[in-house]
């Protein structure tokens, strides 16, 4: 009976992160005792991220999967799709990053915090005992306040590297309250006997603990009422930073939701798929009337965050009965497709500038990059056949094999919600005479190839989701 | 294969202009050249397979998402292929008649290109889900030539567009995803005939799809977005804008409405009819009004489009084969008079009616095929319009005699209001004597009016040459529905 608690397999479970782990040693020792030059630094945490994504595609492709540490820690497809997701969205921000960090001069610093959330998130989707998830969830969260504060020249960025902090940290502690208590009732930290003890009918501990735990996880995705500290830490943060944090921790937290859900709770699927119709029909309506008032454009994102939160909880409202399978599907496909958009907005705003009215004329001075805007604005929207679209014609199958009408009436009234906002930059670039000065050239050639490849993806999702929601459905949850 | 090909097509020639040099002399030779390959492939088509549209050689299907059934399948059927045609032959003329396109032009063109894409698309899809990304493929590019190349209020006009047709699309969209669902399938083939759907369900789903539907057409009174945007837009917009895009929502009606949800889709025809009379009464009404000669051309548009309506909502053969033809016929005359009031206030710098006069005697081709438009506008026989508006009518009226009458009565007004613009504006004595001297259609400008003044008299004449194409078409949502 009693296995040894490490075998051969348990470190073939674990490259992935081993890799990552590596090579956040390797920038902050290259940065220490090598030369401090940005291009070595950003060139080693890229392929670091590529070493996370290409070794968990390996163990996918290779069927590997397994418990360990006392069924604590599981490699599965789904742990391993969300690894690759998370690996390949900290590559393009650290190519997105590097012209930016290269001015700071502390390169290697920046560049391993971004792999630490990496790796964080990787460790997350993979978690399968309550104090698992909190100690992934919590090393995918430290060093993101590091990156929100980064910018020392910018006083906001202070601001709002204190405000995530402070806010975080309460989070936390709700978080963590709430694991307590659910393990408290159920006497194991393990989701398959949490599972056991959450029957239909809950006791009011394991409710407050469920709903202390939801709260917690609704602060880290930024789910109204707790999206508070979204846009002062957005606008605060340097761009390619809000850029990484708005996409890779809430992927991986979505994925962790899921498996809590699904693997932990599924008999009490009645109490909280209202909670997150609720949730999600709140989080849509205020992001996109907050959106709404928006000039500068990282809080414009914030905002459109709060609201692509919403449409993804809403395929969690579906996950009861026949509709189970298609909304796992939505939220794989809502979370690809908004990572592959909402990057490539922040990614042009980095290059571009923040105020609204830097993209007047960009269509006259720069084509291909306001052409590229124009795309992953219309996909925000939801545009055919556009990455977003996809997503929310997920959500809307999921909901409606759910029987969930209202939610899909809600989706539907916030696409046409959203498109003053998201139109309004698509006029300023393509019908305004440019303003000034264009955005700077020089040194910006990763940050570019990241645009246009995440323009590439939006445009071109169509052909990706057939391979991804068979994949959704090969490795189901 | 030789649909898809069509279709995309002006994708390419999207990328290749946009990758020339921007200079008329070499930009407008290309896109000429781009714009004539889908309409030599429809031509191409009508001849090989006009009697078999439903040859392998047109169509494909391949499955994209196998659990959901949604895939990508297109074909030509007697319902879309009129539209087929026209969408190709009208931005061929829309790209000859971009002569007050002054600056970008190469991106002018790209963009029409992309539009294009999407209108070929929507008249072949057979498939819900590729329907609609084809119905939305237009949208930013019509909002992009509007906001970009439009007059001075163009930019409101331009979001107004948007906004409205995008509601209106998501609403449908909403039902299109229900029915999906709840069929299992998103293939029109398959969904025909209600999917395995009972009657509830089905009047349910098809609220939601005819209410968007109805805001691409526009049916009155969710038109308010369409004037603003007609009078903002440059004339080679105006010939897609006025000629093609009502027809997506019309085809949504006659291919996708009533085939797929015939009972569903019942319980709404004398209201569908009421509001395509309503349409015809109020443009024309609206038109009368007008001084300005566009925004009289653009509510006399409204004001045919009700036709197609009533047509839709007779269930009789008479009825549907006269709305199929009404879509191209109103594309024909709609798409001429745009392009010569465009001419005619380009030339006298107005286009106040009470101010003109007299133009015929200067300009004799643009003042004739003026009159042409306007006459077969009203239906006078010989020319196009009349067949499918005498068709609808009798077959609207046949099934809903009180809105048919009042349908006919607006027949009766437009014959007036265009009889009075005719007469204030081409005959009488020339009102400025500046005006003696104003040139006729230059070479450009016969090469945008005479095609489509053409082919509203040919039709006019011989309406077998479209009707025979889709009567097997109509014939097959006939016995859908039960009619006859």
């Amino acid at each position: 009976m009693e296995a040894p608690l490490i075998t051969a397999d348990t470190l073939v479970a674990l490259i992935p992160e081993i890799l990552a782990l590596a090579f956040i040693a390797v920038v902050l020792l290259t940065e220490v005792f090598g030369s401090r030059s940005p291009n070595l630094s950003s060139g080693l945490a890229a392929l670091g991220a590529l070493a996370l994504a290409g070794s968990a595609t390996v163990l996918l492709a290779a069927g590997f999967e397994g418990s360990f540490f006392g069924d604590g820690y599981v490699v599965d497809g789904f742990a391993l799709l969300f690894k690759i997701l998370v690996g390949l969205v900290a590559f393009f921000s650290v190519l997105a990053a590097a012209r930016w960090s290269a001015r700071t001069g502390d390169t290697g610093e920046y560049m391993s915090l971004i792999l630490a959330v990496a790796l964080g998130a990787s460790l997350l989707v993979s978690g399968r005992d309550l104090f698992v998830i909190f100690v992934s969830l919590e090393l995918a969260t430290i060093p993101s306040y590091a990156m929100v504060a980064f910018d020392r020249r910018r006083r906001e960025s202070s601001e709002g590297g204190m405000k995530y902090l402070l806010t975080g940290v309460v989070a936390s502690s709700v978080l963590l309250y709430g694991l307590v208590l659910i393990y408290g009732v159920t006497g194991s930290a393990n989701l398959s006997e949490v599972a056991a003890a959450f029957t239909a009918d809950l006791s009011p501990a394991a409710l407050l603990g469920l709903v202390l735990f939801l709260s917690g996880v609704a602060f880290k995705l930024s789910v109204v009422p707790f999206h508070f500290w979204t846009p002062d830490a957005y606008q605060g943060a340097p761009t390619n930073a809000a850029a990484f944090l708005s996409v890779a921790p809430k992927m991986a937290t979505f994925a962790l939701l899921l498996r809590v859900l699904i693997e932990g709770m599924p008999e009490t699927a009645q109490a909280y798929t209202w909670l997150f119709a609720l949730l999600a029909i709140l989080s849509m309506f205020a992001g996109n009337l907050f959106a709404l008032r928006q000039t500068n454009l990282k809080r414009m994102l914030a905002y459109s965050s709060v609201a692509h939160s919403g449409y993804i909880l809403a395929a969690f409202a579906a996950l009861t009965g026949p509709a189970l399978e298609t909304a796992v599907q939505a939220v794989i496909v809502y979370a690809v497709a908004y990572a592959v958009m909402n990057l490539g907005a922040f990614f042009v705003v980095e290059l571009v500038g923040e105020e609204g009215k830097s993209f007047n004329g960009l269509f006259r001075t720069q084509p291909a990059l306001a052409v590229s805007m124009a795309v992953f604005m219309a996909a925000l929207v939801g545009i055919p056949p556009l990455s977003g679209f996809w997503g929310k014609a997920w959500v809307i199958f999921a909901t409606a094999q759910a029987g969930a009408w209202v939610v899909v009436g809600a989706v539907i009234i916030n696409s046409v919600l959203s498109v003053p906002y998201y139109f309004g930059v698509i006029r300023s670039m393509f019908f305004e005479e440019p303003a000034g000065v264009g955005p700077v050239k020089d040194g910006s050639g990763a940050l570019r190839f990241s645009i246009y490849a995440m323009a590439v993806f939006t445009v071109l999702f169509a052909f990706i989701l057939g391979p991804l929601v068979l994949l959704a459905q090969a490795i189901g949850l | 294969m030789i649909t898809t090909v069509a279709i995309f097509i002006p994708l390419l020639g999207a990328l290749l202009v946009a990758l020339l040099p921007d200079e008329r002399r070499i930009i407008q030779p290309v896109a000429l050249g781009v714009a004539a390959v889908p309409l030599a492939l429809v031509l191409y088509i009508y001849v090989a397979f006009g009697s078999n549209l439903d040859a392998p050689a047109l169509s494909q299907s391949y499955t994209w998402i196998e659990s959901l059934g949604i895939g990508y399948r297109v074909g030509l059927d007697g319902l879309g292929f009129g539209m087929f045609f026209l969408a190709a032959f009208l931005t061929l003329i829309a790209v000859i008649a971009a002569w007050d396109v002054q600056r970008n032009l190469k991106q002018y063109y790209a963009i029409l290109f992309l539009a294009e894409v999407g209108m070929l698309g929507v008249f072949a899809a057979q498939d819900l889900i590729l329907f609609y990304v084809f119905f939305e493929l237009t949208l930013i590019p019509m909002y992009l030539l509007v906001g970009m190349w439009g007059d001075e209020n163009r930019r409101p006009a331009a979001i107004k567009f948007f906004i409205y047709t995008f509601l209106g699309s998501t609403i449908m969209l909403g039902g299109f995803l229900t029915l999906g669902i709840l069929a299992g399938t998103f293939a029109l083939e398959e969904l025909t005939g209600g999917g395995g759907l009972g009657r509830t369900a089905q009047i349910l789903i098809a609220a939601p799809i005819i209410f968007g539907l109805a805001v691409k057409v526009p049916v009155v009174p969710l038109h308010s977005w369409l004037p603003d945007v007609y009078l903002s837009s440059p004339i080679s917009t105006n010939v897609v804008l006025s000629g093609v895009l009502p027809k997506l929502g019309t085809i949504g009606i006659l291919k996708i409405a009533i085939p797929l949800l015939p009972q569903g889709v019942e319980p709404y025809l004398p209201y569908i009819a009421a509001f395509g009379a309503l349409n015809i009464i109020y443009g024309a009404f609206a038109a009368f009004m007008q001084t300005d000669l566009k925004a009289l051309v653009a509510y006399s548009s409204i004001g045919t489009l009700g036709f197609i309506l009533l047509g839709a909502a007779s269930f009789n053969a008479m009825g549907l084969n006269g709305a199929v033809l009404q879509q191209v016929t109103h594309g024909l005359y709609s798409a001429l008079l745009f392009i010569l009031v465009g001419i005619i206030a380009a030339r006298t710098g107005t286009r106040r009616i009470a101010d003109m006069g007299g133009l015929a005697l200067s300009m004799p081709w643009v003042g004739g095929l003026l009159a042409l438009g306007a006459l077969a506008a009203m239906g006078l026989p010989g020319l196009a319009v009349f067949v499918s508006e005498v068709m609808s009518l009798l077959g609207g009226f046949d099934a809903h005699p009180v809105q048919g009458t009042v349908a006919a009565l607006g027949v009766i007004l437009s014959a007036m209001y265009f009889l009075y613009m005719l007469a204030r504006t081409i005959f009488g004595p020339l009102r400025r004597p500046e005006w003696q001297g104003l040139r006729d259609a230059g070479p450009a400008e016969m090469a945008a009016i005479v095609p489509p003044a053409a082919l509203l008299l040919i039709l006019g004449i011989f309406p077998a040459l479209l009707v025979n194409i889709q009567r097997p078409a109509v014939e097959l949502v006939l016995s859908v529905i039960g009619g006859g």
